[in-house]
């Protein structure tokens, strides 16, 4: 009976992929294009998406705060050492840290926004540590003997090392953890295996519980067993919350906005923050010759890497390459064809845009 | 450090600064915490009855005090720490216990290794510590390994397995560092490796990875006394070269420092040579060991846990059935398995406010079982004399010594319960006649039901199918294991069926009603065999030993019929399923559908689901009659993503663009509507009013759905070949 349930849905499923490929190559495909759309300008776009009337207020809100009747259990669940993952619709930002700040008063709790584009998990480690040191030694549970030990500061550590202090000895029956709650674990500056390897090895910590949430509909592929069920441990919950997705979508380019995929320079800077100093110098050199010659197409390779080398930004092409693919990568950058044949560099910004950009990371 | 800047005050949702730090602390703990959490403490130990909240996982009015819930948290984290440390500690004997025999194996063949390679001569400090090689015979370049077949493509489960080794060769002197496959990765390379290495032999972190470092601590730790082994948990997922290397550098390297290797490989010994290339096996003198497999691990949990219940804990039918599917079609893991029951167990906890008296119910001798009890007593009788199970014996008297009877019944029973499952489970053990499956059948209260009501089920088994009552017949086909049992029980010989009443006698052993039927079939089995023997003993004529031959065939046959209505009459009588129990509820977990939720979340369907039947969800009245049709006031992602079904694999964005802005504001269902009625002047209004509607808000709230659809992954973006088209991800639920 239940195996001809599984054929069934299984069957269902192969057939509405079908169908819909079908529907597709069906007939005639729409010809239409995007730009016959009597697109607003992009300013005027961005302000009206800001300005979105919420609809169903009151009942979203309603939900919301009927969430709240669970939070004694997730801290409970919690305690027993699972880590909680809430799924379903609509942003759970508001919903993860209103739990955190009611019902985890006891300990401390960082948070990640695993929605951003980058995000240093070693600096995140530090600030881990630092909290569990604070938190153990106002609650006097350091023996005393190793506090001369442990006190060497802890941003000179290795991840290992910092692991190990975040997996120290609990004293049975008087826990003492810290929350970690992760916005979007499964979050573009989250998302490459090596990070989640590590986001696994911090929840396995005995000092530690998370809290994460996910909204990508394959999250789970991000991890394998091992992770789930020795590390992880997780207790699925489903919150759909229907919140729109205001911080988490700064990062997402409006589909109607003018040129599709650029970035605006808010992001921009909060990527570039996010790199060393010498990246920013070397984006930098671009931006200035970008600013000074607004009509040519962009800046030679070549031309950049002279540049560089003389104000000793980067030693060698194999440097300045990897600099330029972490821009491209995160679309700081583009790369055309010049009209000699020449590829050269650009950044996909306009010129008001791009001198905002330039003052804010001089700051 | 700047991102603990908002450390006081907690961000509102919209405080910007914070949501755009990669990480930040959102409070630390509060400062006089222990000295209040122990205030707490005294306060609801003072307090030892209050009155809590008994209505089963009724949602908590807010307006209950601080104290409250700090009492009622201890309460449920006292319960689930018991539960819980009896549990894991059972599990993981069991687990040791069945890995017992191979441990020793493996030690006793380190040792061996051990003293064969030390036999050759151990060079000098001096010499040992040099970084160049020892000049010797190609056969001292050989590293002794251990292959520990595991059996089980899931390296989840074997983990303890390897950790347990480590600490069982630990215990008997040897150095031992468990590596896994991430130290042999291409990324790391050999340096991270070997760093892996002295981290666990030296416990440092040394910046210069070097093996002279290892081979001095080695002959500082009491020159070549005590074996060194390494243990690498998954040979399959390490990097070739890596792992290549790294047997080439302990190669040159074993004359100064003997290392044995241990290896854990879940396939089969050809993986060895796929992975590694014959000049670093050529270095491996191979030695074989073969773990458990994970399915007679399964049924050793299965027994000690649910069945002998350790703890007191018990699930009901459908949970049981529910976790039998689990790990057989879905995970098959026992590490889920494990997961699965302390995530029943957390939430039985969280539910039933009585499952406090676990602790009690468990303890051999405690005798009053509420009088420690936290909760106002009165409501703790209306609680128990309230649940279903209490109420269907339709008893109108409710007072403590009833409830007490009732849970010490409830006691007795579930151990007669067990007695009759493993003596059950002795007679089927050699017939492919698994515990996890005689475990869920016993537990069905239904089959119970009927194996009660029908007056046939011995005899019937007992003349072979000859009713033509195909109910029956379908029922007993249907509760196929125990009927299996009994069968193989009748046509058990002679020899086994000592075996299996002696095993009995040692499962009934303090339950008097089964264990005196059972010695008394014992000592008749004697009887029948000292006659067989004395008959054989004497000199018979050759018609006389055809008689006594048939003779005792039939007397075994006879015994065979007598054994066999024993354990009909135990599946009868004493096989009481925990949910025909009175007061089961307060150890018994039954909510499936909870306990599916927490295990398995399944985001892309329920993410589906949440857009197109989003008003299910908000309970909002308006959006409910839409049936298939958008309405304008839905949600626009819900909208939207309704509008996608109707669409190919391909959506064409300007298409789906117009269809979006006609839902919005000209609604089809309102314009059906309009045909057939004459508009009234205040629909007319609303729709000059909705034509107002500035067509950039409209395309902002596109722009922003395609966004949220985005992020949740139902859409793959436009490309470069395809601008105009995004394309659909799922099909279907």
């Amino acid at each position: 009976m239940e195996a001809n349930d599984v054929d069934d849905e299984d069957f269902q499923f192969s057939r509405s992929y079908f169908l819909a490929k079908e529907l597709g190559g069906y007939g005639k495909k729409s010809t239409c294009k995007l730009s016959d759309i009597d697109l607003v300008d992009e300013q005027e776009l961005r302000e009206a998406a800001a300005n979105i009337q919420p609809k169903h207020e009151s009942e979203t809100a309603a939900l919301m705060d009927s969430y709240k009747s669970f939070y004694l259990d997730w801290g409970f669940e919690l305690r027993c050492g699972f880590g909680l993952l809430m799924y379903g619709f609509g942003s759970k930002k508001a919903l993860l840290e209103d739990f955190a700040s009611t019902a985890l008063t006891e300990c401390g709790v960082l948070v990640i926004n695993g929605y951003l584009p980058s995000i240093n998990l070693k600096q995140v480690m530090i600030a881990l540590a630092d909290l569990l040191w604070d938190q153990l030694k106002t609650q006097r549970r350091i023996p005393l003997g190793t506090s001369s030990k442990v006190q060497q500061p802890f941003n000179s550590r290795s991840m290992d090392d910092l692991l190990a202090f975040l997996d120290g000895p609990q004293v049975e029956g008087d826990e003492c953890f810290i929350c970690v709650v992760i916005h979007n674990i499964d979050g573009p500056g989250l998302r490459d295996s090596d990070t989640q390897q590590y986001l696994a090895r911090i929840s396995a910590c005995s000092h530690i519980r998370v809290v994460a949430s996910i909204d990508h509909v394959n999250a789970p592929l991000l991890w394998d067993k091992t992770m789930v069920h020795t590390q992880f441990n997780w207790w699925w919950h489903h919150v759909p919350t229907f919140a729109p997705y205001k911080v988490e979508g700064i990062f997402y380019p409006l589909i109607l906005a003018h040129g599709g995929t650029t970035q605006t320079v808010k992001t921009a800077s909060i990527v570039l923050q996010s790199l060393t100093p010498n990246a920013q110098s070397v984006f930098k050199v671009l931006a200035e010759h970008q600013l000074a010659h607004p009509d040519e197409e962009g800046m030679p390779v070549n031309t950049l890497y002279t540049i560089c080398r003389e104000r000793f930004l980067v030693s060698s092409q194999v440097t300045l390459n990897s600099h330029l693919t972490e821009f491209k990568d995160h679309e700081l950058v583009k790369m055309r064809r010049h009209s000699d044949g020449q590829d050269c560099l650009y950044i996909p910004l306009s010129t008001e845009a791009l001198e905002k950009l330039v003052l804010e990371i001089s700051q | 450090m700047a991102p603990s800047a908002a450390a006081n005050s907690p961000p509102s949702p919209e405080n910007t600064e914070c949501n755009l730090q990669p990480f930040f602390v959102l409070h630390k703990a509060l400062p006089s915490n222990s000295e209040r959490k122990s205030m707490e403490k005294t306060a609801s130990r003072k307090r030892t009855r209050r009155r809590i909240d008994l209505s089963p996982s009724s949602p908590k009015s807010s307006e209950q005090s601080e104290a409250e819930f700090a009492g009622d948290h201890h309460l449920r984290t006292d319960a689930f720490r018991y539960v819980w440390s009896k549990i894991d500690s059972t599990i993981k004997n069991v687990l040791r216990n069945i890995n017992a025999d191979v441990f020793n194996d493996i030690l006793f063949w380190v040792q061996e290794s051990f003293n064969t390679t030390c036999s050759c001569g151990m060079p000098d400090r001096a010499k040992a510590t040099r970084s160049y090689p020892v000049v010797t015979g190609p056969l001292s370049k050989q590293i002794y390994t251990g292959l520990v077949f595991t059996q089980n493509m899931e390296l989840v489960d074997d983990l303890l397995t390897f950790k347990d080794l480590g600490l069982h060769l630990t215990s008997h002197g040897c150095h031992v560092a468990n590596l896994s496959s991430f130290d042999f990765s291409a990324k790391n390379g050999i340096d991270g490796c070997l760093r892996g290495l002295l981290r666990q032999f030296l416990l440092a972190n040394l910046d210069v990875a070097d093996m002279s470092i290892l081979a001095s601590w080695y002959i500082d730790q009491g020159n070549y006394e005590n074996p060194m082994v390494v243990i690498i948990d998954d040979m399959e997922r390490c990097c070739g070269s890596v792992l290549s290397q790294f047997i080439l550098m302990l190669s040159e390297w074993t004359v100064k420092m003997p290392i044995i290797l241990i290896v854990g490989v879940a396939t089969t010994v050809d993986a060895l040579s796929s992975i590694l290339p014959s000049y670093a096996l050529q270095y491996l003198s191979c030695h074989k060991f073969i773990l458990g497999s994970p399915a007679d691990r399964m049924e050793a949990v299965i027994e000690a846990v649910l069945v002998k219940q350790c703890s007191g804990f018990s699930v009901g039918h459908n949970v049981a059935i529910f976790l039998r599917n689990y790990f057989f079609r879905q995970d098959g893991t026992l590490t889920s398995f494990v997961r699965a029951l302390k995530i029943a167990i957390v939430q039985h906890i969280s539910m039933e406010p009585l499952s406090f008296m676990l602790k009690g119910l468990s303890d051999e001798d405690s005798q009053d079982l509420w009088s420690e009890s936290p909760v106002f007593l009165p409501e703790l009788f209306k609680r128990a004399f309230d649940l279903p199970s209490f109420r269907r014996n339709e008893l109108t008297e409710t007072n403590e010594e009833i409830l007490a009877r009732g849970l010490s019944d409830l006691k007795r029973l579930k151990e007669l319960w067990s007695s009759a499952v493993m003596c059950l489970y002795e007679a089927g053990k050699g017939h492919k006649i698994t515990m996890f499956d005689l475990y869920c059948e016993t537990l069905d209260p239904e089959l119970h039901h009927s194996r009660v009501s029908d007056h046939h089920l011995g005899l019937e088994t007992k003349v072979g199918m000859s009713s033509s009552d195909h109910q029956i017949r379908e029922r007993l086909q249907n509760c196929g294991f125990i009927h299996q049992v009994i069968r193989k029980v009748r046509d058990l010989p002679e020899v086994l069926l000592c075996q299996l009443l002696k095993n009995w006698e040692k499962h009934t052993k303090g339950i008097i009603e089964i264990h005196a039927k059972v010695r008394e079939l014992q000592s008749s089995l004697k009887f029948e065999d000292d006659k067989g023997l004395k008959q054989g003993l004497t000199d018979l004529s050759k018609r006389q030993k055809i008689q006594s031959n048939f003779n005792i065939e039939k007397d075994a046959k006879r015994l065979n019929e007598k054994t066999t209505e024993l354990i009909i009459w135990m599946v009868k009588n004493y096989m009481l399923p925990i949910e025909c129990i009175p007061f089961h509820e307060i150890i018994c977990f039954t909510n499936v559908s909870k306990l599916q939720s927490a295990l398995i979340g399944d985001p892309r369907r329920t993410i589906q689901v949440d857009l197109l039947e989003f008003h299910k969800i908000l309970k909002c009245k308006c959006c409910s009659k839409s049936g298939n049709n958008p309405l304008p006031s839905m949600h626009d992602t819900s909208i939207m993503y309704v509008l996608t079904q109707e669409h190919g694999d391909l959506i064409n964005l300007h298409d789906w663009y117009q269809s979006f802005k006609a839902s919005i504001l000209h609604p089809r269902i309102k314009r059906k509507h309009r045909l057939k009625h004459s508009p009234s002047p205040k629909k007319k209004m609303d729709t000059s009013e909705s034509r107002k509607k500035s067509e950039a808000s409209v395309q902002a709230q596109f722009s922003r759905a395609v966004t949220e659809l985005q992020i949740t992954g139902l859409l793959r973006m436009p490309t470069k070949r395809r601008p105009d088209y995004v394309q659909r991800v799922a099909f279907g639920l």
